[in-house]
């Protein structure tokens, strides 16, 4: 079996057998489930006012999914070297790639385990409603592109910068930045200001996307420019997580 | 020689760590790498694995470039390093399977406990890792060592943490392994002890420099002309005839002060003794021994 | 479109005042539900209305614009709606109607909310001074619940209890 898989196998283990890793998981889903309980008192909302609940569940999904990847990212390398775990892994016949790519598998897998989470929130609050298949899949598509990059972005910084807490605040904060159209709310985001960073952000485009898509009911013709926003910065984020293990100092 | 290193010197942050560091080991030799604290002994390790590469000197690991074949070492190779973690949430059996899949190797339930007994944890290797002593886990790191199987094998501090039965239990295994296998085993410790029990070839960095190497016997044979012991004899019956190379120095009741000259094989000399009648209860080394010389050679480079 | 038709119209009342000269047209417009549309409709159902325009006069009629409006009519949530969320299909321009002849528009759309409502299609002609308004079609839209309690109560309670169980479960295994 490939060391990468190797290494992806036993990151998937962290975030399903570790106790942290479950902690984490846990503290997740309540804040997805005190979002879904304040609909219960609501039961009839306008078609396009639950299309905007499955809309910010979708936003709260990949917001949450890209925290918990930028944890798990910054915590990938820093992490191992602190609790002396990454000097025994370099002294294997494993390479740097093989270790950056099983690192990857890790994200993935944590981001698998969190959208499988939401899904029974997505269809809990959205299977009466417009779109619920749309936002299943979209929220696949573009979520997985951007919540990676988050993990990747936040796994090169912590190649780079050896301890934990460092790269962790550094995600955090790119994070709070990135994810900030979730908090801005639209009107915020019709300035000048607002459309250029709407532009640039992958979180943005994702968010955007899911608007489009759910609330709207367009077609994914008009979301080929988003996804090339989420593109770059997953393949961005990605050369940049291998790049700096490859780089790694001792 | 399975470790050929000469004259190698490192540069880290703009700043001399390796000023010349020489070692060379053959199959079979255990090797006592000795040094105060951050002479350079982990750096040169992680240097030997080709972790960092030498600003010049001869490195050689098996007979080849540990920078540029430093997969194929790594395959050839166990080390225990001085940051030494494990997975805490995994059992020590898991563990083990692990870290034997990531060379390709597939270790079975039973060979992982065989393995865990060899290092005395047999009886937790269900229990997680993180319930492990500080000792426990220096004996799965051991293990983690001799995974697959060593050629060369490098210890950074093997018995750091240990009780005196769990040294002993793992002096044995090294012993095992280097007479039976002819495994070569380079040891980085302060603990004068383990040396003195296990090395066959010492070698003292001071400042990043080697300032010291060769055989144990042969260095302290060269240093001083006699040996020093202290024997603890109840009074003889009749008069001892002394084997060559053995003088009495002194005598305080029981306890006698005894040289035996450089040359002198201690143990022929003992057995030599006991089969003339004297019974020999205790035997200790005085003065003159590693530490001695280990102090000698690490204060001449600090005057330096 | 919605906007454009408000504008136009506003546009049509500013140039209006006091332009007796202007000529009247001769168009008139029908309005009926389709008949496949479902009897009893409740959110989320489409409805189709059908509309003819026909010029009535002797000369053809230019730039014509006719455009669909919606008006909720519950008691005490009397409201204009706003078709953006309803319809695509808010207008429609005829360059020219030639007297007799019939333009027949569909005006689909999607039923968003429930409640009971009015519809009705206005047009106007480029070089008339009046608008042209079509009989009302009234239909109710029934209720349906679009967030479902009952399936949100066991989904937030029942995942994060879920994960805590497994939380409980490794820990007894593991000791």
């Amino acid at each position: 079996m490939n060391p990468a898989w190797w290494i992806a196998r036993k990151e998937s283990g962290e975030i399903l057998v570790n106790g942290r890793g479950l902690a984490w998981l846990f503290a997740l889903t309540v804040i997805m489930s005190v979002l879904s309980l304040l609909l219960v008192s609501n039961t009839e909302l306008s078609l396009l006012d639950n299309a905007q609940v499955v809309y910010m569940v979708m936003g709260t999904i990949t917001a949450l999914g890209a925290l918990f990847a930028v944890v798990l990212g910054a915590d990938a390398v820093a992490g191992e070297r602190e609790r002396g775990s990454l000097m025994p892994l370099l002294l294997t016949s494993v390479t740097p790639s093989e270790i950056v790519s099983g690192k990857m598998g890790g994200q993935a897998s944590g981001w698998t385990v969190m959208y499988l989470l939401g899904l029974p929130y997505l269809w809990a609050v959205g299977s009466s409603g417009q779109n619920l298949l749309q936002a299943i899949a979209y929220l696949a598509l573009f979520g997985t592109l951007t919540v990676l990059g988050f993990g990747f972005f936040a796994l090169g910084l912590s190649a780079r910068f050896k301890s934990v807490r460092t790269a962790l605040l550094t995600s955090l904060i790119s994070w709070m930045l990135l994810a900030s159209p979730l908090l801005l709310g639209p009107s915020l985001r019709q300035s000048a200001v607002g459309r250029g960073f709407d532009a640039a952000n992958p979180f943005s485009s994702s968010l955007n996307a899911f608007d489009s898509v759910v609330i709207d009911s367009q077609p994914f013709s008009m979301q080929t420019g988003r996804l090339a926003v989420a593109l770059a910065w997953f393949v961005l984020t990605a050369w940049y997580a291998v790049r700096g293990v490859r780089k790694m100092e001792l | 020689m399975i470790v050929e290193i000469r004259d190698l010197r490192l540069i880290l942050g703009g700043r001399p760590v390796l000023n010349g560091v020489d070692l060379t080991m053959r199959a079979g030799d255990i090797y006592g790498f000795l040094g105060p604290n951050g002479a350079g002994k982990s750096t040169t390790i992680s240097v030997l694995a080709g972790l960092r590469p030498p600003a010049s000197g001869k490195v050689e690991v098996l007979g080849r470039d540990p920078v540029a074949e430093r997969t194929w070492i790594h395959r050839r190779i166990g080390v225990l390093s001085e940051q030494s973690g494990f997975y805490e949430w995994m059992a020590a059996a898991e563990y083990l399977k692990w870290f034997s899949g990531l060379s390709g190797k597939r270790l079975g339930e039973a060979e992982a406990t065989l393995r865990l007994r060899r290092v005395g944890l047999d009886g937790r290797d269900r229990a997680p890792v993180g319930t492990y002593s500080r000792g426990m886990k220096q004996r799965l790191g051991l293990a983690r060592a001799l995974l697959n199987d060593p050629e060369l094998l490098v210890l950074d501090e093997p018995t750091n943490g240990l009780d005196p039965r769990g040294r002993r239990e793992i002096h044995d295994v090294l012993l095992e392994m280097s007479v039976n296998d002819g495994v070569g085993i380079l040891i980085c410790t302060h603990l004068l002890d383990d040396v003195d029990r296990l090395c066959t070839h010492l070698g003292i960095l001071s400042k990043g420099k080697t300032v010291l190497e060769g055989s144990v016997a042969g260095l302290l044979a060269g240093r001083y002309a006699a040996a020093r012991y202290r024997l603890r004899v109840p009074a003889p019956e009749s008069a001892v005839t002394l084997p060559a190379g053995v003088r009495v120095a002194s005598r305080s009741g029981e306890w006698w002060h005894v040289e035996l000259s450089g040359a002198g094989d201690p143990a022929a000399a003992w057995r030599e003794l006991l089969d003339s009648g004297l019974r020999i209860e205790e035997i200790h080394q005085e003065g003159g021994g590693l530490e001695e010389l280990y102090l000698a050679a690490t204060e001449t480079r600090e005057a330096v | 479109m919605h906007r454009i038709g408000s504008l136009l119209l506003a546009v049509w009342l500013v140039f209006s005042c006091g332009a007796a000269w202007a000529a009247s047209g001769h168009l008139e417009i029908t309005l009926v539900p389709d008949a496949s549309n479902p009897p009893s409709p409740r959110m989320g159902d489409r409805l189709k209305f059908l509309s003819v325009i026909r010029n009535t006069g002797g000369r053809p009629a230019q730039g014509v614009v006719a455009w669909i409006s919606l008006v909720q009519v519950d008691p005490g949530r009397e409201q204009p709606m706003d078709l953006e969320d309803w319809s695509a299909h808010k207008a429609v321009t005829e360059a020219v109607v030639s007297p007799g002849q019939e333009v027949t528009v569909e005006w689909p759309m999607r039923l968003i909310q429930s409640g009971n409502y009015r519809v009705v299609v206005s047009a106007v002609e480029r070089q008339a001074s009046n608008v042209v308004t079509s009989p009302f079609a009234d239909f109710h839209v029934r209720r349906k619940p679009t967030v479902e309690s009952n399936r949100i109560l066991p989904v937030a309670l029942g995942i994060p209890g879920g994960i805590l169980a497994l939380m409980g479960w490794r820990r007894y295994h593991r000791s």
